[in-house]
């Protein structure tokens, strides 16, 4: 099944995606209720660290 | 003509990701095609760096839309 | 979106096509379920079945050229994507994948054949509802074959990370499998389909807005012409190409609901 790790590619940009809509997200979202401003980038980078982090442990391991 | 700015910017900002996804399956394909054997070690290898450059495309895709 | 800025172009007469050129009046009446969209889709089932009737009607050994032409895009969906992806267990799902890139690949030829010219994919909502079918084909495939909770087991909690992590990791997870595979699924053969139509709108278009222009322009029109058919066969490619990746992609998510661990 070598061909399937092939196309880990497609895999990974969702898996990106989804962690910096998600937790992105999160932090705009507590932006909106607390009135500050950082921490809609600190969501972002909160979600692509983990979601870097879920691809290492998915693709990246032995 | 309308529009804004910030898709300009996000079109300027995924220029690099998008050289460095080029570089890094270049050199994997490269590394394969030189060494067939060399393909389970580097294919992590590949990937991760794809993640990591494919990470800043999408760090300018999000912001785009929501500065 | 702050920053909006507004570009006025000097005295031109020309409109460029936008998204509201895939907006189609409705061709009898004021049902709206008569767009040319839905004729197309419809076409589109009676093409295949059409063909794929005469091709398997008389099979025989040796093959009529109907008969290979039918059998080499079968063998091609069952080998290429079906068995090396799957694995083996995938002739459950080549009726799936097989009626899957033809559709699609009928569908969005659509876009180049002359006197029909609209690719149907460029309508986000034929998008959606393929991408919800291949949703519900792979999670229904993967609770089947793993039962409910080890299924959701495997989804939601990866091994070998420490506990506290995954509040960090279980979301995206979540995410991942229930909104953005389907949803980039879709929104990556609509935004093809859509963009190559619009590209094909403005040259083709645009060089006949320069033909009525003055001698100038006029000498250009045919530049625009020409790069509009070199386009054409671009987007044959491109079509082609889709159509393989949203298969290949369902087949991916079919293999990887039915493998045994991550």
């Amino acid at each position: 099944m070598a061909r399937r790790d092939d196309n880990a590619a497609y895999s990974i940009v969702g898996y990106l995606l989804s962690g910096l809509l998600f937790w992105g997200g999160v932090g705009w979202a507590l932006d909106k209720w607390l009135g500050t401003s950082f921490l809609l980038l600190a969501g972002l980078l909160l979600g692509a660290g983990a979601a870097l982090y879920l691809v290492w442990l998915r693709f990246g391991r032995e | 003509m309308t529009g804004t700015l910030n898709l300009v910017g996000y079109g300027l900002a995924a220029i690099g990701p998008g050289l460095a996804v080029g570089m890094i399956f270049a050199a994997y394909i490269n590394g394969v095609a030189r060494q067939p054997e060399a393909r389970s070690v580097l294919q992590p290898i590949a990937f991760l760096g794809f993640a990591m450059a494919e990470a800043l495309a999408l760090f300018g895709l999000v912001l785009a839309f929501v500065l | 979106m702050r920053s909006l800025v507004v570009f006025r172009a000097e005295g031109e007469g020309f409109v460029p096509p936008s998204s509201k050129d895939f907006e189609l009046p409705p061709i009898f009446g004021d049902n709206e379920f008569t767009t040319k969209p839905i004729f197309l889709i419809l076409f589109s089932v009676i093409l295949l079945s059409v063909f794929f009737l005469m091709a398997s009607r008389k099979a025989s050994v040796v093959p009529s050229k109907l008969q290979f032409a039918g059998e080499s895009v079968y063998a091609y969906v069952r080998n290429d994507l079906g068995k090396e992806i799957i694995g083996h267990e995938f002739m459950r799902f080549v009726p799936y994948l097989f009626t899957l890139f033809t559709f699609i690949l009928v569908n969005n030829i659509f876009g180049i054949v002359p006197l029909i010219q609209f690719p149907t994919m460029s309508r986000i909502s034929f998008a959606y509802v393929l991408g919800i079918i291949t949703f519900g084909v792979f999670h229904y495939v993967g609770i089947r074959h793993h039962g409910i909770f080890k299924y959701m087991k495997d989804i939601l909690f990866m091994p070998g990370v420490p506990k506290p992590v995954y509040i960090l990791l279980t979301p995206i997870e979540i995410a991942t499998y229930l909104v953005v595979r389907p949803l980039t699924i879709s929104l990556r053969l609509f935004a093809n389909m859509f963009a190559g139509h619009l590209l094909l709108m403005i040259f083709i278009l645009g060089g006949e807005h320069l033909l009525q222009g003055a001698v100038g322009l006029k000498l250009v029109s045919p530049f625009a012409f020409a790069f509009g058919i070199a386009l054409t066969f671009f987007e044959l490619l491109v079509q082609c190409l889709q159509a393989y990746i949203f298969t290949l992609l369902t087949a991916l998510y079919i293999g990887g609901a039915l493998a045994d661990e991550h």
